[in-house]
């Protein structure tokens, strides 16, 4: 059901993935991103399923709970995937009245499908393998450089835990309305859209409810233990460059060496 | 009506490094009219267990039968199940979200597809159930109530669609002690103006005793024990193993039993222990004299 979303949740194990510098993994992520958009042909797509699956295999996480983070964005993977089929000019394979699909069309279609899809899992192979405290650590130093152009990093980086950290538990407490509302013979299943869309009211109305009761106790129990942001704040789990960190700096100089040389020779 | 549960288990996230049997290998009947009480630690797969009871969850495997219908079969249409079998969550006043009272007790019986008549006489006696004056209440929002008042609201939304069977999730948590005699006598009021089947998890082993026709004890997802609450409440040992207790008077039954002064009789609440003592204190008072 709901909990099945796993976009930006957290699986915990105890990977050599899980326990690399937050900063590294960001940077990673960033650089393998760039790398999609690098890829021209399904030849370095190749490269990056077996670079993915290497990685997937050493953090621990299963493939299935990992292709489950897909469920939700599988509408924006139809559309994308329809629109380029049949908007691509080209050589037409099919044709029906006004719409036809060309072979140049099915294979922008793929092509793009499959970015989208190593978009995704690439991403969450970040935010599966990094509590979301190591996460905003990550991106706070990362961003400590525009903190003297008076960016307020820490506050950034504390409102990006705290939105993170409330996914699960906003998830938790839609799966219970959403439970409590079909014992009152809610149906969020059947009708036509807009029935459908009627039907949400009984679920939004008391989640909102809920996030600004929760937004409040929280702002209280921080308030009540002196929060006052991060001037002269210190960290309890300092971040550290290691040995492992290294490594896999290389792994990704590798890896986009591959890319690199797919796109310029083949 | 009666119910039937065979040999029922749930887990929850199955086949991920982080699963939970919540509720491992549970039968049970309850028979038509009975007031079944659900005790068990935090965890124990209380609200699980009952989740399963009008078909908002799914078992693993096992089957539970509602009368003569097969819950758990494959093509049974949920709302008539959920038209017999009203459940009310824990903390049911978070799914309030109308502008009125009245037009969210009525939320129930109108996805029931009832008349307006039929939903207006509804609202109106379920309202009246739980001590909700309509003529007040009944035009305000359910957000500006006080937390008893907006429970019973809920409630009332719950109470409203007629169940044969009412489950309770823990109704009284968190309430103030005036709000909590408040809603259980409500829920002995219901019970004995509706009849049919009342399941009330409970923390407290005072209600469960005083109300319960028999007791489950729930621990690690097992059906622990069954039985009326002077024999579950007997054994104390137990209860104190898997976290739980038992209502004060009677712990001290209890305890003047391990002192070797048993009364012989089932003493599980205050009054029955008041009269067990004024009997035995008048009874010294006429040897001495
Ligand atoms: N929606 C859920 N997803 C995953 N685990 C759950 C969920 N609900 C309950 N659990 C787990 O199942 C077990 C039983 O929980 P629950 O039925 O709520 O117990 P109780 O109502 O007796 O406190 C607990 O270990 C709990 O953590
Ligand atoms: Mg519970």
């Amino acid at each position: 059901m709901i909990r099945d979303i796993t976009l930006g949740q957290y699986y915990p194990e105890h990977s050599r993935i899980h326990r690399l510098d937050p900063r590294l993994k960001i940077i990673v992520t960033l650089v393998y991103i760039v790398s999609l958009f690098l890829v021209k042909d399904f030849i370095g797509y190749g490269i990056v399923l077996v670079t993915v699956g290497i990685i997937t295999a050493i953090s621990k996480v299963p493939l299935k709970f990992m292709l489950r983070g897909l469920k939700p964005i599988v509408l924006i993977i139809v559309f994308t995937f329809t629109l380029n089929m049949l908007m691509t000019q080209g050589t037409i394979l099919w044709e029906w009245g006004f719409l036809k699909i060309t072979k140049e069309g099915l294979y922008n279609a793929v092509f793009m499908a499959l970015r989208l899809v190593f978009l995704i899992i690439g991403s969450s192979l970040l935010t599966l393998t990094t509590k979301p405290i190591k996460l905003t650590d990550g991106i706070e130093s990362l961003l400590k450089p525009f903190k003297r152009f008076g960016m307020p990093t820490h506050e950034l980086a504390m409102m990006m835990t705290i939105a993170l950290r409330f996914i699960p538990t906003l998830l938790e407490e839609t799966d219970k309305i959403m439970k409590a509302q079909q014992a009152r013979g809610a149906d969020f299943e059947t009708g036509s859209i807009l029935r459908r869309a009627k039907a949400l009211v009984p679920l939004l109305v008391p989640l909102f409810v809920g996030a600004f009761r929760i937004a409040q106790e929280l702002a209280m129990a921080m308030e009540s233990r002196c929060y006052r942001g991060g001037e002269g704040r210190t960290k309890l789990n300092a971040l550290k460059f290691r040995g492992r960190d290294a490594l896999a700096i290389v792994f990704t100089a590798i890896y986009m060496a591959a890319i690199m040389a797919e796109r310029i020779f083949i | 009506m009666s119910i039937r549960v065979e040999n029922l288990t749930h887990i929850y996230n199955k086949g991920l490094a982080y699963e939970t049997k919540a509720v491992d290998d549970v039968s049970f009947t309850v028979a038509d009219g009975e007031f079944i009480g659900i005790i068990g630690h935090t965890g124990s797969g209380k609200s699980t267990l009952i989740q399963h009871l009008n078909g908002i969850l799914k078992p693993e495997s096992g089957s539970i039968f509602i009368g003569d219908a097969e819950i758990t079969a494959k093509k049974i249409k949920m709302n008539e199940i959920r038209k017999r079998v009203g459940l009310v969550f824990q903390y049911p006043e978070y799914q309030l979200f109308e502008e009125t009272v009245s037009k969210d007790i009525a939320f129930g019986p109108k996805n029931l597809g009832l008349s307006e008549e039929e939903i207006d006489e509804r609202v109106r006696e379920a309202m009246q159930m739980v001590g909700l004056d309509f003529a007040t209440y009944a035009g305000r929002s359910p957000f500006e109530l006080s937390g008893g008042q907006k429970r019973r609201v809920a409630i009332a939304g719950v109470i409203a669609m007629r169940p044969e069977v009412l489950i309770l999730d823990e109704p009284t948590a968190g309430l103030d002690p005036k709000s909590h005699e408040d809603i259980l006598n409500m829920v002995k009021s219901i019970r004995h103006r509706a009849g049919g089947i009342v399941i009330l998890v409970s923390h407290n082993m005072g209600d469960v005793a005083e109300m319960a026709d028999r007791v489950f004890v729930m621990d690690g997802g097992k059906l622990a024990r069954v039985g009326t609450p002077a024999e579950v409440f007997a054994d104390e040992a137990f209860l104190k193993r898997i976290g739980l207790g038992v209502p004060p008077a009677a712990r001290m039954a209890n305890d003047l039993a391990a002192r070797g002064l048993a009364s012989g009789r089932v003493i599980l609440n205050i009054d029955e222990m008041t009269d067990f003592l004024a009997d035995t204190l008048s009874g010294a008072r006429e040897s001495k004299s």
